[in-house]
């Protein structure tokens, strides 16, 4: 599914190099869920970021789904983006101008889908995520948690291979986290494979897999045992 | 196509959406009815007065003392211009046409009548007027020598045989103006005239007069010591000429004073000069009105742009490409500038109307407004593409990064 061989990222600016991964190699299979952890400034986000093809990288090879993707061009890889990936990102990222109907119509619209199928599948969508009944409110007028659910109705919207997310759980208290979590663990149970990066160690565990990133390295990989219910 | 979403997020912000729609809307009323008000003036000022102006000038003499006797001089000065090489024709003429200056008197077929006078102007001349002038003789013939009276004071206006234009013609007999020579009219001392010949077209000294097309030539001249003469040259001759002219009658040894040695050119561009004046600053107020309406439109863009990089970033992430960024800008502008131009051709098409009710002024041709329109869509469009294709280079990364 995703072959990260030997990626470097060097972020250049006038005064500093910051090599964010070094060698960086990781491979994840079809289906699984995967957590990625480590300190402050390891280079997660920056992972997730290449993962999703929303940045280049230094030197390495990157094969998503088979197809070599290191060197597309800006325009393939918002198509990849558009077709494959679904994002769930900390701080929600919904349109504020936008009602609930409008947001997650926004990945199918770059993807030339006809009206009729469009709605289809974002009531489906919003359904999924249990808001259906609220798709002409705005973003501000939803809690924390139901926002980050229509996030999550919008990365699912267009059937993605799998989703990634960053920190999905950072701004919301525990409660309302597990609810997403268990969200997301539905729709790994469905096929989609996961990748997530957490501060929290708990939910850590709750993964098939843990990978353990230190200084742009993965410094462990572990299978967990326990999964959640 | 993603109007729906585009329109309603504007909704959401709508104070800037209406300044500046509402700012494109003024620009466009008011641009519609300067242009039309500027090509107005400029069809006022291409008429064409008649003359062949390009190749004309003249010179006022003044001549003093008791010694001076203008009937002598003035045969002494035509005979020497005349036969300057270079010069065409010379006369003795009391105005020159389209300078503001001359006389006119008001003229009737009937003697006495007082309504149905037709108002027109004199120029009083010698035979060589109309080959000076350089009008075109359309019917009848020209004056001949022997039609010229030298006249002063104590001697009474009488009877004259005279050339008018056809639109004098026209305005006299409407419907057989050019069957008029033969005629006789009469002017409001009740002195009969006989009208011999006609010319095609002749202004009046007054552009901005509403007979500005009625003219009537006199074959007299006027003995007071004052004479403008009027010199036609071969093309290319006449800047050299007027020196020429000016210097020899300067050197002729009669006590007089020359002033005024201009050419036709430079006096229509003196008498249209409030006009071309006007047109001026009506392009520079066109000029600046589109630039400041560009600017708020960059201003409003690169604001909104600025306001929005994470969701630009995001929607990059989301799978939108450069290009799918930059329709969304031009898109947002076009729906804004299009309720902009249709409030503007709206309130352009009320103003007209005000200015038409309220001053002298025509109604704008039908094309105007959408012209305009088109106009300024465009102007939009290209306002904005600066910011949108900024707008197309930000990060997708903007995304995850930035909160
Ligand atoms: N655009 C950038 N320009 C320069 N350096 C960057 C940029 N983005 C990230 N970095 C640097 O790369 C390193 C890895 O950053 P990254 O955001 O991947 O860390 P992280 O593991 O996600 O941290 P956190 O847990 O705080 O989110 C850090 O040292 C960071 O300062
Ligand atoms: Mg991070």
């Amino acid at each position: 599914m995703l072959k990260m061989n030997q990626i470097n990222k060097v972020f250049r600016t006038e005064v500093v190099e910051t090599h964010a991964l070094r060698n960086f190699s990781l491979h994840v299979q079809e289906g699984e869920f995967v957590t990625i952890t480590g300190p402050s400034g390891c280079g997660k986000t920056t992972f997730l970021n290449l993962a999703g093809l929303l940045e280049t990288f230094t030197s390495g090879q990157y094969v998503l789904d088979g197809e070599d993707v290191s060197r597309l061009g800006d325009y393939q890889r918002a198509k990849v983006r558009n077709e494959k990936i679904g994002f769930i990102f900390q701080s929600f990222n919904l349109m504020p101008d936008l009602n609930l109907f409008d947001n997650v119509d926004v990945p199918l619209r770059y993807r030339g889908m006809r009206a009729a199928e469009r709605k289809l599948r974002i009531e489906k969508a919003l359904d999924s995520v249990g808001l259906l009944s609220r798709k002409n409110h705005l973003p501000s007028q939803l809690s924390g948690g139901q926002q980050q659910r229509v996030a999550i109705a919008r990365a699912l919207v267009g059937e993605p291979r799998f989703l990634l997310a960053d920190e999905p759980t950072g701004n919301l208290d525990s409660n309302t986290a597990s609810g997403v979590m268990e969200l997301l663990h539905e729709i790994n149970a469905a096929g989609t494979t996961i990748i997530m990066v957490t501060h929290d160690p708990s939910l850590a565990t709750q993964s098939h897999r843990n990978v353990h990133i230190l200084d742009g390295q993965v410094q462990s990989d572990n299978t967990n045992h326990v999964k959640a219910a | 196509m993603e109007i729906g979403p585009i329109y309603r997020a504007l909704m959401r912000n709508r104070l800037g959406v209406i300044l500046i729609a509402a700012q494109i809307a003024f620009t466009l009323t008011v641009i519609v009815n300067a242009v039309y008000i500027i090509n107005d003036r400029g069809e006022l000022m291409a008429r064409p007065s008649g003359t062949d102006e390009a190749n004309l000038f003249f010179i006022n003499n003044i001549g003093y003392g008791d010694t001076y006797n203008e009937a002598v001089v003035s045969a002494e000065d035509l005979d020497m211009i005349r036969q300057l090489p270079g010069v065409t024709a010379a006369t003795i003429i009391n105005a020159i046409p389209v300078s503001g200056s001359g006389s006119s008197t008001g003229m009737a077929t009937v003697a006495g009548r007082i309504e149905g006078v037709v108002p027109t102007a004199v120029y009083t001349v010698d035979e060589q007027a109309l080959s000076t002038l350089g009008v075109e003789l359309v019917a009848g013939r020209d004056f001949t020598a022997t039609d010229v009276r030298y006249r002063n004071d104590s001697i009474a206006r009488g009877d004259n045989e005279i050339i008018i234009t056809v639109a004098m013609a026209e305005a006299l007999f409407p419907g057989e103006g050019m069957q008029a020579v033969g005629r006789t009219i009469y002017d409001v001392n009740q002195n009969a005239s006989v009208i011999i010949g006609l010319v095609a077209r002749l202004q009046a000294p007054w552009p901005q007069s509403s007979f500005v097309e009625n003219s009537m030539l006199i074959p007299e001249v006027y003995i007071d010591n004052s004479a403008i003469y009027l010199v036609r040259t071969e093309p290319g001759q006449r800047d050299r000429l007027m020196v020429e002219v000016e210097e020899r009658l300067a050197a002729s040894g009669h006590s007089r004073i020359l002033r005024n040695n201009r050419s036709l050119e430079e006096r229509r561009a003196e008498s249209y000069r409030i006009d071309s004046a006007m047109s001026t600053i009506l392009v520079a107020v066109i000029g600046t009105l589109m630039f400041i309406t560009a600017m708020g439109i960059v201003g409003l863009a690169v604001f909104s742009i600025n306001r929005r990089r994470k969701q630009i970033g995001t929607r990059r992430a989301l799978g939108a490409t450069r290009p799918d960024i930059l329709r969304y800008f031009l898109l947002e502008n076009l729906l804004i500038s299009t309720v902009g131009v249709v409030a503007g051709a709206v309130l352009a098409i009320a103003f007209n109307l005000f200015l038409v009710q309220n001053f002298d002024m025509s109604r704008i041709d039908w094309y105007y407004a959408p012209a305009g329109m088109v106009v300024l869509l465009i102007l939009g469009q290209l306002a904005v593409i600066g910011p949108a294709i900024s707008a197309t280079r930000i990060s997708p990364a903007l995304a995850t990064r930035s909160i």
